[in-house]
């Protein structure tokens, strides 16, 4: 855990403080369990766009992907399919729809941020077709009767985020794929002077972050149980936001899963809390970008400083 | 033939433009002959005012290269009118309305500018962040709901029709399009602006003062989202707080349409004005055939994905 990870937690825990005093229905079970709750989705999410940004890539449609992936999984259900078949939808149309992206972004070499904007146009209108301008309500519960069971103990959404989390872990820890990933990251042309298959790189990369995010699809339905047209509209802005609290930089080089995790909790605590004390949710949006631009421009700021007595000692 | 293989750059963008802008005709008019009367023509060119203004903007900062975007311009574009009304509400007299409202713009355009060179945040995240700020602050200040009060003697200026043409496009737009295509063809600025889209290291070698006209054109950019917010004002009659929403796709697929290459140092405003009629053009016909708005978002960013593709692999065809 490095300093940037640790002031992460320590700001969770004086948010959490904080909240605790001023409101007196913050500190229950039942709300820790809600803010646990409202981040499964987004910790999936968030360690696809950690992988991306890390690259230097950017994904803004990745909300609406994960709502065409819960309405793929909504009709299954809808239609009496199996919960297998329900299991599979969610990543399939993920997966599906990382292709599209990365057909788009890599192999057409446009730039992420636009063929994203592009695409997240394209795909609103797809939600706003597929439901017919209705909700996709009353879905039968089996998958969530699924998701909701234990593990030895374990709750099913906590041992998949888990799994998910100790694989890309591996993979950008412990295989030249994270190595690559960086790479690309930090300068693109570079990477693929030495040799890096960054198309191929960059592809997986965003197939991934389609496929995490048809797992949370699966987790969304599971829990909701209906699919509305403004489904997933905030959730790309607010995975951004946690990956950049956590440290992972956007110029590459530097990824932090852990300060992912770490800020999707702070996000969500902040979120949850300002709520409690009476903040009206139409502000949540100004928090959360002021949070990145405020988060980006502090480390700005603190690496044109002259380093410290204690900096200099280190380096 | 031989004149049209000639034919390369801004007048290439410009005849292909024409051509889809028939074409987007021709099909509505054949779907719909009742389409298209004067006043369907007004209704064009008023809704164009705002998204010209915007994409003028949102086009001279991408051309300006240095991965230059702005992806706040729909957040400033609310902002700047609701400012501008919620003043009015604090005091402000009548008369200072329009100049509170560019202004307002050109600060939240400034800001945009100090973090992209002050800060030397990416214009793409740096843009995003503020996108929400300026678009939530809009709509949790007045919790959604529209500010009425415009003073009367704008709207006169705001609805006025001179032989068909919206006056808020006469007076506004088509200058704001002029001046800016002779500062980019007859002065040193133009030059500048190209050269450091082109070469940025370049740029800066031979002394261009490559951070102050980037800067300058971040609060050019906010100023004419504060000058499409003030069209809106007297057009509508009323600050509402949405306003701007889907402005940053529509200016970015205007100026990407237009023929501005996505690194910048490539095309100009002709195209971007063209551009901005032929999807106004296209989004006006939709809304006659009573295709529901949704689907507008939709079309537009497929045309943007569309366009980006399409330039990429005429790159490759030429080389």
């Amino acid at each position: 855990m490095n300093g940037r990870e640790l002031s992460l937690l320590v700001a969770c825990l004086v948010a959490i403080v904080v909240f605790s005093v001023a409101s007196p229905h913050y500190a229950t079970s039942g709300n820790a369990v809600t803010v646990l709750r409202n981040s499964v989705e987004l910790l999936l999410i968030g360690l696809g766009m950690t992988l991306l940004l890390a690259m230097g890539g950017i994904d803004v449609s990745i909300g609406i992907v994960m709502g065409l992936a819960a309405i793929a999984i909504g009709r299954i259900l809808g239609a009496d399919g199996s919960p297998f078949l329900a299991l599979v939808a969610g990543p399939a149309v993920g997966a599906l729809l990382g292709c599209v992206t990365a057909a788009v972004v890599v192999l057409g070499r446009v730039p992420a941020i636009v063929g994203t904007l592009g695409l997240l146009g394209v795909y609103r209108t797809a939600v706003f077709a597929l439901l017919g301008g209705q909700w996709l309500s009353g879905l039968p519960s089996n998958l969530t009767d699924l998701l909701a069971a234990t593990v030895l103990g374990i709750p099913v959404p906590a041992l998949v985020i888990a799994i998910a989390y100790l694989v890309v872990w591996l993979a950008v820890r412990r295989t030249p794929y994270g190595l690559h990933l960086l790479a690309i990251g930090n300068s693109e042309e570079k990477a693929r002077l030495s040799g890096i298959p960054v198309i191929k790189v960059r592809f997986m990369t965003f197939v991934v972050s389609g496929v995490l995010t048809g797992i949370a699809a699966t987790f969304y339905v599971a829990t909701y149980r209906n699919v509305e047209m403004s489904v997933g509209s905030t959730s790309a802005l607010d995975a951004i936001a946690a990956v950049i609290l956590g440290g992972t930089s956007i110029l590459g080089g530097r990824c932090s899963l852990l300060g992912t995790v770490l800020g999707v909790l702070l996000l969500r605590i902040l979120q949850n809390g300002l709520l409690l004390i009476g903040v009206p949710s139409l502000w949540q949006p100004v928090v959360t970008g002021v949070l990145i631009i405020g988060v980006l421009g502090f480390e700005a700021v603190s690496n044109r400083l002259p380093l410290t007595r204690f900096q200099r000692a280190r380096a | 033939m031989r004149t049209l293989r000639n034919l390369q750059g801004p007048a290439l963008t410009l005849a292909l433009l024409c051509a889809l802008w028939l074409i987007v005709i021709v099909g509505l008019l054949a779907l719909k002959p009742s389409v298209f009367n004067l006043g369907t023509l007004t209704t064009i060119l008023q809704f164009s005012t705002i998204l010209a203004l915007v994409g003028l903007g949102q086009g001279l900062v991408i051309l300006a290269g240095g991965t230059g975007i702005d992806l706040s311009v729909g957040g400033a574009v609310s902002l700047s009118a609701i400012i501008a009304m919620l003043s009015l509400k604090l005091g402000l007299p009548p008369v200072l309305l329009p100049a509170v409202c560019i202004l307002a713009g050109a600060a939240l355009g400034a800001l945009n500018g100090l973090l992209v060179n002050g800060l030397a945040l990416l214009p793409f995240i740096a843009t995003l962040g503020t996108f929400f700020v300026y678009s939530g602050v809009a709509l949790a200040v007045t919790g959604g709901a529209a500010q009425s009060g415009v003073p009367a003697w704008l709207l006169v200026w705001g609805r006025g029709v001179v032989a068909g043409i919206p006056v808020p496009f006469l007076t506004l737009a088509i200058p704001c399009f002029a001046l800016a295509g002779l500062a980019l063809m007859a002065t040193a600025w133009g030059r500048w602006i190209y050269a450091m889209g082109f070469n940025e290291r370049s740029a800066r070698l031979v002394g261009i003062p490559v951070d102050r006209v980037r800067f300058i054109l971040y609060a050019l950019s906010g100023a004419l989202a504060g000058a499409a917010g003030l069209v809106s004002l007297a057009w509508l009659g009323s600050g509402r707080p949405n306003i701007g929403q889907n402005l940053e796709l529509e200016s970015l697929t205007a100026a990407m349409l237009g023929g501005i290459a996505i690194t910048g140092g490539r095309g100009g405003v002709g195209g971007v004005f063209a551009a901005v009629l032929l999807l106004v053009t296209l989004k006006t016909g939709l809304l006659q055939l009573n295709i529901n708005t949704v689907w507008q978002v939709g079309i537009v960013g497929a045309l943007l994905v569309f366009v980006l593709l399409a330039d990429r692999l005429s790159q490759r065809w030429r080389s």
